[in-house]
């Protein structure tokens, strides 16, 4: 395994607050004129871009199609963003309504990848792994997995998001706006539940 | 029982996820390839194109390092079609830019200043902006088209 996957998962992993400072930061540095810049940006952005497209159902291919569409948008109608702090918010915005879309085209023809998901894991970062933090991960995964669909798509979203806007998530999920944030909640509580039961709390 | 905080219970979807389905091997780079690519086709990826300063207001001189007595003052600079009028004032301890673009069109007005703050504004459709608040230092003002014309700056002036 190269460590640049492993700096993405890092990047991916890490709190969005950062991931969204950092994103403006890198667009300001853009805009005034350092080419490098947008390297900067796609770096940190597109591991969270991967992460809320794919709670779509998207396969790997439509995803990353999803990823490109969106990158291309944002290089097109950068200008159109006033303001750079916000530019996390507007690519993860235009991802979700793309993949959406996409999801949508592709309609329940698309094959799930929820099963595709369980063979993964535990995944080996290393032959040192030690063997506690494996079983600590599986039991981890266990508790997100054991979750209903719409809680783990819904909470992928969240989880990756800043502030995703509810009124967009409610349609693209199928719920009504009303019901994203008390839904949210009980997908949290049920997780902290299975997190209990798994004795990690 | 300690009680998981709605973020610490977001952060274990988070590394659930990044471990479960991670980010494919190459896909930032095979991005990044796509985003310089299409950078590169809208021009944005060359040195931006400079405005040409045609016109400064004579108050410029001699009164723009004396904070108390700043004064108003204008510049014109013109690139292709796009003729721009900045009329500067002082806001307190600050800047304010108030600006026509002739003839009017959409067009996203960034003010790059020296210190890395990055401001900006839509021109109207009577060709107005106006960025207020500006801090004192090195500016240099970017204008983004709205079509594919390839976003294009002002030399660096003082405010």
């Amino acid at each position: 395994m190269s460590s640049s996957t492993i700096t993405e998962r890092g990047d991916a992993g890490q709190a969005p607050g950062g991931v969204w400072a950092r994103s403006a930061d890198a667009f300001d540095r853009w805009i005034a004129g350092d080419p490098s810049a947008l390297d900067d940006l796609v770096r940190v952005m597109t591991p969270v871009l991967w992460h809320v497209v794919r709670a779509y159902r998207l396969d790997a291919e439509l995803a990353e199609d999803v990823i490109q569409s969106t990158w291309l948008a944002f290089v097109r109608r950068s200008s159109t963003i006033l303001d750079t702090a916000a530019v996390g918010g507007w690519l993860t915005m235009t991802a979700r309504r793309e993949a959406w879309r996409v999801a949508k085209g592709a309609g329940r023809a698309t094959p799930t990848d929820e099963e595709e998901l369980a063979p993964h894991l535990p995944r080996q970062r290393s032959a040192e792994t030690d063997a506690v933090e494996a079983d600590r991960r599986r039991r981890l995964w266990g508790a997100v997995d054991g979750l209903p669909e719409r809680c783990r798509r819904l909470l992928r979203v969240v989880a990756f998001e800043n502030r995703p806007d509810y009124a967009s998530l409610a349609s693209e999920l199928g719920m009504p706006i009303g019901s994203i944030g008390p839904t949210r909640g009980r997908c949290l509580a049920k997780l902290r539940v299975a997190l209990i039961e798994a004795g990690e709390l | 029982m300690t009680e998981m905080s709605r973020e610490q219970l977001l952060a274990v979807v988070r590394s659930v996820y990044a471990e479960s389905d991670p980010v494919p091997e190459g896909l930032v780079e095979r991005m990044q390839a796509t985003a310089h690519d299409a950078a590169d086709d809208l021009g944005m990826s060359l040195e931006l194109e400079l405005m040409t300063l045609l016109e400064q207001s004579t108050e410029l001189v001699g009164t723009r390092s004396e904070a108390t007595t700043r004064s108003v003052y204008t510049l014109r600079f013109v690139h292709g079609q796009v003729d721009l009028l900045l009329r500067v004032a002082p806001e307190g301890e600050r800047s304010r830019i108030d600006g026509w673009v002739v003839p009017p069109e959409p067009i996203t007005v960034r003010v790059l200043h020296d210190d890395g703050t990055v401001l900006a504004a839509l021109v109207s459709d009577t060709g107005r902006f106006d960025i207020p608040d500006v801090p004192l230092g090195l500016v240099r003002l970017r204008l983004e088209p709205h079509d594919d014309r390839a976003p294009f700056v002002t030399p660096t002036f003082e405010i």
